[in-house]
């Protein structure tokens, strides 16, 4: 027996070491390397952490074409992962890289820890006009700016032309439209639901209500400690009543989105319609060949009032510089330029399906008429997402946004579960985050 | 279940003070019952059995699938495309296959931080044991009651600690506070107690041993069934780690293979510029715990003697 | 660090005065700093890593810092918020719940399959004692995430079965339901652990006793409740004290969990989770120091009781 234990022991040693032969944190406990290889080793190097996996490509290119400043990159993780390992670096005082990719909404809640730098002073009016106003707006608070724009989401509706023509249903182009839609799907007996309302959207959530004119937020950097919370006005009521009605009525669905089981349905033709934003393609064609029979179609988001159309935003990208960068001006040069070329953005647009803010190439023909097989060949950009992306006028977020958007989740998921009305829904809301921003030192406006 | 999933601490301690004590009973034992009663008893074991082996033979199933067919294929049983050896090769290139290097990543900080910890804690335990040194109550209370506080609060002043020496982002920040196992002092304290009669240390003085001979000599032979419990379970403790290299960790070629395969979790959730790996997940998830099942098949009778140890009085 | 009052040890009984007078009192204590020295090693690494994070993170709870507004000194202040604060509250009472429901579910299968297996000596007993054994081998944050793969509607085997009887498929993972499904992840995890220890202390029990006992008439049933339980005593109390102690620190599950399901379980759901996202989402450390330390003088305060309780059982003094 022995002998038989010396030997596992012995097994699992060699593979043990033959294992961390090849890993990188056996060979040198030291500070570990970048993902990308650097070009130019006498260069300032620049630390930058972004979780698209395509961005490798893009750091290449960067560092090929740059022959003082070169970018060291890392992936610190998916969105919340990285913002943990961030906040905790400021916490700490040290310890965040020079740039880091942020999603816009988020950009107040660091900026009002003093974590990133204001842009203004390093140039990044020179590459405003590049950008839409919306996209600015969003990057800005006051006169501050606080990132460089990346990548967007304009809202339109993806739907499956097959499950409506089968049904003999319209696109909807409205939103009354939309629940006659939903009605007429359930009294023909299909076996799944028009759409999803996920209490858990967050973001799309928000912009839902947004549609219809809510401006949740009044916040201005140059006066931190003043804050303007409306999140029970009459626009976002009426949202919260149509889906709350189309869910007593069995003819949306309410799942969480973002699991695995939400992005089958998406696939399968639980749901008909997805009402995504223009880097949503992206993600369904991740799992597309799930269902190989679906046709797929893009169509402009529908609209509360069709004579006056509003275009809202779900999501998007940044780079902003920490202000515990050592060297802000060349981070400041890798936020600006990073995203700043043709082929740059050629490689996340089809790597990454990624939609660009960047208006050199988000006005090019090339991406207008850049066909989409997911979409049987269809020009997605022209006939639909550069419209909502130009119409789009920018969105205002809370420096507490995390919070806010798990008190709102919350309250959607109770009124989904039956517990209390849309309306009582918001008045909660509005009343929960007042408290909080109060707790928090805000005086409210 | 803590933060810094110290899993040897939550785990622990099955091993009151006592006497430590060797399988006694041979598999002929008076008081077996027969008959029916058989019957009964394995087909509860038998239940009891499926129920706690079915979610891996899920995992296996899974292992076995393409991403398209892990979300249309019955969740039990195989898809018609047996696409395993598709998902082991596919590991071996995405990302440049990092996926081995976590996996290597977590043998080394498994055997490094285990290996540690063990050996401080047959120090410290023999320390205790052996000696009655001044403040020796009070300190081993305190290490004890340590096992109380959840780690949450830590979180901040270890990332400060680590960062101020420059060990932030290095194997160093998940391998220095892996060496800490409450827990294996104790046991190895227990033990050493019973184990190592002072009359045989004392004699090995008389004989003109200084300490240090004294304790390889006499005390840590004995020990050596307490000292493989004890590196089984530090080594278990660091391989399940998540939240200490979570978040000291930032550079994806010093992760392990459970943040790492996180990570990929939440990329394949991602909406903006993510990617769907779902097989990589589930068949990456399955490697990755072939390691720990098999050695404790193949080490089956070692690791139930070791947790025997000192459990009665 | 050799110095300190002397403090008499628990177990330390016999002093120096018993010991053999062949040398002076001056070399015995000289020998007994020996102590100090194989001890160091670990003492630095506890230093390190534990006290001293300890005291920072209680310094920390002690100040008070907004959003808005600065940091202050506000002593006591976020230990009163912290125990007149409803989620934590709340999250105190669900894990009290969650003790209450799932150690003794984990310690009956544990110490069923133990008493079972103790009986058994064929191989069907030996397969079955290493697959309920082999979720232990699992890391807690996978095993996790496999179940919430099993749970969901899609994936799951739920469908098929339920399906299979032509009822609905329950959710799972709905407001109502998903306590259970909690208390489902970490018996599956952890009771094949405790069997195993508990096996292990049946395993070391003399024989002969049960020859006594069938010579005295007694059964399967009562060899096992009024013999085997009460000799494996102390091992069950150390079950029940490090499962309580997980338990009031539940933390990894509902994490992995609430990404399929925030309604149901809010960021807020145990009193540890409170801490990670006051720190961590809403950038409240110094709050979220007090919650911990709160948390932390809790089930120091649930511990020792229930070890005071036991003293008797677990044969701890």
């Amino acid at each position: 027996m022995k002998s038989k234990l010396l030997a596992a022991i012995g097994l699992v040693a060699v593979t043990a070491a033959a294992l961390t032969g090849c890993s990188p944190a056996a060979e040198s406990a030291k500070k570990a390397d970048c993902t990308n290889k650097i070009v130019n080793k006498d260069a300032t190097q620049v630390s930058v952490w972004a979780w698209y996996p395509a961005f490798e490509d893009v750091v290449d290119l960067f560092n090929e074409n740059h022959d003082d400043v070169q970018i060291c990159w890392t992936n610190a993780g998916q969105g919340n992962d990285e913002y943990t390992k961030f906040s905790t670096a400021i916490e700490a005082g040290s310890g965040a890289p020079d740039v880091i990719m942020l999603e816009s909404e988020v950009l107040s809640s660091f900026s009002i820890r003093k974590a990133l730098v204001d842009l203004t002073g390093f140039g990044a009016d020179d590459v405003k006009a590049d950008y839409t106003e919306g996209a600015w707006k969003d990057v800005s608070s006051g006169d501050a700016v606080y990132a460089i724009p990346v990548d967007g989401g304009p809202m339109g509706m993806l739907y499956r032309k097959d499950i409506l023509d089968q049904y003999k249903i319209p696109v909807p182009t409205t939103w009354d439209e939309f629940a006659t839609a939903a009605q007429a799907l359930k009294d023909a007996g299909a076996p799944g639901v028009l759409a999803d309302f996920p209490t858990n959207g967050r973001a799309y959530n928000q912009a839902l209500y947004a549609q219809a004119g809510s401006v949740p937020f009044a916040y201005d950097n140059a006066k931190p400690t003043e804050i303007g919370i409306d999140v029970n006005d009459a626009g976002s009521k009426k949202v919260l009543s149509y889906w709350d009605d189309l869910v007593k009525k069995g003819l949306v669905a309410t799942d969480d989105a973002f699991t695995a089981d939400y992005n089958t349905k998406l696939v399968d033709g639980s749901y008909a319609i997805y009402v995504a934003a223009a880097w949503g393609p992206g993600y369904l064609g991740g799992l597309s060949d799930a269902d190989s029979s679906a046709v797929w179609q893009a169509a402009p988001v529908p609209q509360w009032d069709a004579a006056n159309p509003v275009q809202i935003n779900w999501g998007g990208s940044t780079f902003a510089v920490t202000s515990q960068s050592k060297n802000q001006e060349a981070a400041a040069t890798v936020a600006k330029e990073v995203f700043g070329t043709e082929e740059a953005w050629k490689i996340g647009i089809e790597k990454a399906a990624l939609f660009p803010l960047w208006k050199p190439i988000l006005d090019s023909d090339y991406f207008r008429d850049l066909e989409y097989p997911f979409f049987g060949g269809q020009q997605i950009n022209k006939d639909v997402f550069l419209a909502a992306a130009s119409g789009y006028t920018g969105f205002t977020f809370s420096p507490f946004q995390n919070y806010a958007y798990d008190q709102l989740t919350e309250e959607q998921y109770a009124m989904v579960q039956g517990e209390k009305s849309s309306d009582q829904a918001l008045d909660d809301l509005q009343a929960s985050l007042e408290k909080y921003a109060t707790d928090q030192g805000f005086v409210l406006q | 279940m803590t933060v810094f999933s110290q899993r040897t601490a939550d785990l622990s301690d099955h091993h009151t003070t006592g006497i430590p004590v060797h399988e006694v009973r041979g598999p002929q034992r008076p008081g077996r019952r027969t008959g029916r009663r058989r019957i009964g008893s394995h087909v509860f074991l038998v239940i009891l059995g499926i129920y706690f082996i079915i979610p891996i033979w899920w995992l296996f199933v899974a292992a076995t699938k393409s991403n398209s067919g892990l979300f249309t294929s019955p969740a039990f049983w195989f898809d018609g495309d047996f696409a395993l050896f598709q998902n082991v090769a596919g590991l071996f290139t995405h990302e440049g296959g990092i996926y081995w290097t976590w996996l290597g990543n977590s043998f080394l900080y498994a055997f490094s931080g285990g290996i540690g910890a063990t050996i401080l804690s047959i120090l410290a335990g023999y320390g205790f044991a052996k000696y009655r040194f001044r403040g020796r109550g009070a300190v081993f209370t305190i290490i004890l009651g340590s096992v109380m506080v959840p780690l949450t609060a830590l979180v901040i002043p270890t990332f400060m600690l680590l960062s101020q020496y420059g060990l932030i982002n290095t194997a160093w920040a998940v391998i220095l506070p892996s060496l800490l196992s409450p827990f294996g002092v104790y046991l190895m304290r227990v033990y050493t107690q019973d184990a190592v009669p002072d009359e045989m240390l004392e004699a090995a003085r008389i004989d003109g041993a200084g300490e240090i001979r004294t304790f390889f000599t006499v005390a840590l032979p004995l020990l050596k069934p307490a000292i493989v419990t004890v590196l089984l379970l530090s080594v278990v403790g660091t391989w399940n780690n998540f939240f200490l290299p979570l978040a000291v960790l930032t550079d994806p070629g010093l992760l392990p293979v459970t943040v790492g395969l996180n990570r990929w979790t939440a990329l394949s959730n991602a909406g903006a510029g993510g990617e769907q790996v779902w097989n990589l997940i589930t068949s990456g998830s399955f490697i990755s715990v072939l390691p720990l099942i098999l050695s404790f098949l193949f080490l089956q009778r070692y690791w139930q003697g070791g947790l025997s140890l000192g459990s009665i009085k | 660090m050799t110095t300190s009052t002397a403090v008499a040890a628990p177990g330390s009984a016999r002093t120096s005065a018993h010991r053999p007078q062949r040398r002076g009192a001056g070399l015995e204590v000289k020998r007994q700093r020996w102590g100090w020295l194989f001890v160091t090693p670990f003492i630095v690494v506890f230093l390190l890593f534990l006290v001293f994070p300890l005291f920072y993170a209680f310094g920390m709870s002690l100040f008070t810092s907004t959003l808005a507004t600065g940091t202050q000194f506000t002593g006591a202040g976020n230990y009163v918020k912290a125990f007149t604060d409803p989620l934590f509250l709340e999250g105190l009472l669900r894990v009290a719940g969650f003790a209450v429901v799932m150690i003794p579910l984990q310690l009956i299968v544990a110490l069923a399959a133990a008493l079972v297996l103790d009986t058994l000596t064929s191989w069907l007993s030996k397969l079955s004692r290493l697959f309920i054994f082999a979720p232990y081998a699992i890391p807690v944050v996978i095993g996790a995430l496999m179940w919430s793969f099993l749970y969901s509607p899609r994936f799951g085997p739920a469908s098929s079965v339920f399906g299979l009887f032509g009822l609905d498929t329950p959710n799972f993972l709905a407001s109502d339901t998903v306590f259970g499904a909690l208390v489902n992840i970490v018996t599956w995890q952890w009771a094949g652990y405790y069997m195993v220890v508990i096996y292990a202390a049946l395993r070391s029990i003399d024989p002969s006793i049960y020859e006594a006992a069938r010579i005295d008439g007694a059964n399967g049933w009562q060899t096992a409740t009024r013999i085997k339980v009460p000799m494996i005593s102390s091992s069950m109390v150390m079950v029940i004290t490090f499962a309580l102690i997980g338990t009031l620190q539940f933390f990894t599950e509902p994490v992995v969990l609430r990404n399929i399901a925030q309604g149901a379980i809010d960021a807020a759901y145990t009193p540890n989770m409170y801490a990670f996202s006051l720190a961590f989402s809403y950038s409240q450390f110094n709050y979220a120091s007090a919650i911990a330390f709160s948390l932390g003088i809790l089930v120091f305060g649930g511990s020792f009781i229930f070890l005071f309780l036991t003293r008797k059982q677990s044969g701890l003094k």
